[in-house]
Parts: structure tokens; C-alpha cells; sequence
């Protein structure tokens, strides 16, 4: 699965962070960001502007869902798949009301990941 | 789990020494289950029943159960029923002990007639306990009297069971902690769930448990509490607290959770509900408490 996606990692964990870092790695993405919460994240959006984002919600500082919003108003395009343990209706429909992409529940497996950014080439057709 | 559990009962009733019960839970990967110990286990034949076909083994060609249906000892209902219980975790255990001659099949088939009495286990309790209800198991653990407890701690027990199995450790064995004073660890993990039932729960474990945690959870050796180490045992509470908001908001609770943090050398107190929680590779405790604002942590 070759891409030119640029993918922004936002999560606390380190473990998360390069468990989904070699992930996307063997999905063969352009280019792997991180942010360690969701201030990061924004700023980092807003230079960057990646093609996906892997958001997770508990953080602290900004938490993913206040990061989601910002983000959101910067480029109400932008794709923020939500990565969380707590995949609650609530949170679901919370995330997906502020225009969240996806949302999937941790543990993360490769599946999930890869479908996911199968989703993003088809509809954005970025592959190369 | 409940192997584990029923093989520290049988320590704690001085039915076998610590070394022989760490024996016989390495030796039990490797045993396979004979039917003459499932078949006293269900109490479908007696221990002397089955030591007669054994003995008829030695002298026909046949199997256990052709045997014991030609001598009327069993259906072949039984037969059946027993080819699918083969697999319950105890029965390795039970196997594990008679191969090493630490009990014979008929002192395992008293003392789990004991545990169950003792217990005050219905048959369909029992039969659930064996076959790996851990709700159940919980529930029997905290004490069917304290329903307080139960209520409080007992689903989310319930699930600390099934995700240490699941991505720790799957010899997990539980102990209620009586202990009222103040708690020190090497390293603490805290974690703050809130909303109409908050819970404050943590992880205490020395230095080895929390690598043995850290290590299993990272899917990589660590030899020491690094940041990665660190992450890897809170990764692991949050990823459970996750699953039991969850679970909770599909009985129509809903909660969330405050980020995780840890605390090196610190002494919890307050007022706290203790859980030991032995793994094959040492022991941790788990805090817990209904009363969040209570709890202070001293380091």
C-alpha cells in the first residue's frame, strides 16, 4: 500500500505514538508526524495541514476533543480519525458532531489503521 | 483463572507446599487432561471406578471411555460431555498435581467438593465458576454477603480479570487486601474516572511487577522504568478504564476519565479498597476507591 499521505500521530503515549508510527510505516505513508497533545497538534496542523490525523481524546493539556474543534474551524476539511479507549456513545457522537473523519477504539490494530487510510487514497486518490 | 484461584486455596488449606503449587502450575502447560480426572472432577465416576479401568487399560486395547461404557460407568452421553470439558483450565491443574503425585485425583475431587460448600456455590454457580465465569469468580472472591462491595468494585473487578488475561498475564489470581494502612510502591499509575459513579483506581507495584507489566503491554523487553516503561503500565489502565467506561454507558452510566499520571515511590491513603493481584512473574496491588476526594497521595 504505497501513498503520499502525511499523517499527524497526536497521543500522550509513547507507546501509542510508535506502535502506530510503525503501523503507518508498513502502510508505507510520506511522511509521519507527532504531537504530544492537542496544542501541539493545532500548531502543527496549521503549518503543516497533513492529510489524516490520529487523534486521541484523554490528554492532558488540550484533549483531543477540544483539539478536534480547533482544527476543525482552521480546515473543515481536514480528517481527524478519533483514537480512544473510551468509545462511548457519547463520545462518539460528540467527536463525529465536531466533524471527526472516523472514530476508532483502542487497542489499535492494523487492520483498523490500514482500512482506514485505504478510505483516505480512495476518496482523496493520493496514491501514487 | 480459576485454576489459579482453587490452586491457592489448596495452598492456603495446607493441601500442598508453595513449591509444590509453583510446580504444578509450570508442569500443567504441558499435561494433558485424562479422562479418568474429568470424569471424577464431573462426579460421573468414582476414584475407584476409574483406577478399574485403568486397570483394564493395561490389558485391552481400547480407550478410557469404551471401557467405562462397557463396565455401565458412563454413558456415552458422559462420553461426550466429558470430550468437551477436557479443555477447563482446572482440570490441567488437577492433572498436573496427580501426575506429580502432590494429591490423588481423590483428594482434588474433596477439596473442590470443600471449596464449593464453603463457598456456598449452587450447583450452577460451580458449574459457571469451572468453566470461567469471572463475574462469578469476583463476585465469590469479594464475598457474596458484601454486596456494598459488589456493587462498587465488583464489575469493574470483573473486567480487570478478563483484560490482565488478555493482554498480561493469564495466570491472574486476585486476593482481597485487608490492609487499612497507607500503601507504598515503588510506582503508583493513577488514573481519575468521574461522573455519577467516580472511581479512583491505580496500579502499586514494586520495581519488578511494573516491568513485568510494562514489558508484556509494550510487546518488548524492559529492564528498566524508563519513560516507555512508564507509559506502557499507564497505557494499559487507561486501555481498561476505557473499556470500562465503556461498558458502563451501555448500562446507562455515563463517566469519563481524567488523564493517567505517575507517581514514583509514593504512599496512597485514604479511604481504599485493596486488591492483590499475583501474576506468574510477581504481584502488584489495585486501589481502588468511591471516594476520589479522599485520597491523597503522599510521595
Amino acid at each position: 500500500m504505497g501513498n503520499n499521505l502525511s499523517v499527524l500521530i497526536c497521543d500522550d503515549s509513547i507507546l501509542i505514538r510508535k506502535k502506530l508510527r510503525s503501523t503507518l510505516e508498513k502502510c508505507k505513508c510520506k511522511e509521519i508526524l507527532e504531537a504530544v497533545n492537542g496544542d501541539v497538534a493545532v500548531e502543527l496542523v496549521k503549518v503543516q495541514n497533513p492529510d489524516l490525523i490520529f487523534m486521541d481524546i484523554v490528554m492532558p493539556e488540550k484533549d483531543g476533543i477540544e483539539a478536534l474543534k480547533e482544527i476543525m474551524e482552521f480546515n473543515p476539511d481536514a480528517k481527524v480519525v478519533m483514537a480512544s479507549s473510551v468509545g462511548t456513545n457519547d463520545r462518539l457522537k460528540e467527536a463525529l458532531g465536531y466533524g471527526a473523519y472516523d472514530f476508532i477504539q483502542k487497542p489499535l490494530s492494523f487492520e483498523a489503521i490500514a482500512n482506514i487510510i485505504e478510505k483516505v487514497i480512495k476518496e482523496d486518490k493520493v496514491d501514487v | 483463572m480459576f485454576s489459579k484461584y482453587f490452586g491457592h486455596y489448596l495452598l492456603n488449606r495446607e493441601l500442598l507446599t508453595r513449591e509444590q503449587l509453583m510446580d504444578a502450575l509450570e508442569f500443567q502447560k504441558s499435561v494433558h487432561v485424562k479422562f479418568g480426572v474429568i470424569a471424577v472432577d464431573e462426579e460421573y465416576m468414582t476414584p475407584l471406578q476409574v483406577e478399574e479401568v485403568h486397570e483394564k487399560q493395561k490389558q485391552m486395547d481400547k480407550r478410557f471411555g469404551e471401557i467405562a461404557v462397557d463396565l455401565g460407568y458412563l454413558t456415552n452421553e458422559q462420553v461426550e460431555a466429558l470430550i468437551s470439558n477436557q479443555k477447563q483450565g482446572h482440570l490441567f491443574l488437577a492433572q498436573a498435581l496427580v501426575d506429580r503425585e502432590y494429591m490423588t485425583i481423590e483428594q482434588f475431587g474433596a477439596a473442590l467438593r470443600d471449596y464449593k460448600i464453603e463457598n456456598s456455590l449452587s450447583d450452577e454457580q460451580f458449574d459457571a465458576i469451572r468453566n470461567g465465569s469471572i463475574e462469578l469468580l469476583v463476585e465469590n472472591i469479594l464475598g457474596i454477603e458484601d454486596e456494598e462491595k459488589n456493587s462498587k468494585y465488583g464489575q469493574y473487578l470483573s473486567l480487570f480479570a478478563k483484560n490482565m488475561i488478555r493482554f498480561i498475564d493469564d495466570q491472574v489470581y486476585f486476593e482481597i487486601d485487608t490492609l487499612e494502612n497507607p500503601q507504598s510502591e515503588n510506582w503508583v499509575v493513577r488514573q481519575v474516572i468521574v461522573g455519577e459513579a467516580p472511581l479512583f483506581t491505580a496500579i502499586g507495584a514494586n520495581e519488578e511487577a511494573f516491568l513485568h507489566i510494562a514489558s508484556i503491554y509494550a510487546e518488548e523487553e524492559l529492564t528498566e522504568v524508563d519513560d516507555l516503561a512508564e507509559d506502557a503500565v499507564s497505557e494499559f489502565l487507561n486501555l481498561h478504564n476505557g473499556i470500562y467506561l465503556v461498558n458502563m454507558s451501555n448500562w446507562g452510566t455515563e463517566l469519563t476519565m481524567n488523564p493517567q499520571e505517575v507517581v514514583k515511590n509514593a504512599t496512597v491513603s485514604g479511604d481504599v479498597f485493596l486488591v492483590s493481584v499475583n501474576t506468574s512473574k510477581g504481584s502488584f496491588q489495585l486501589i481502588l476507591s468511591d471516594k476520589p476526594e479522599n485520597i491523597l497521595i503522599a510521595q
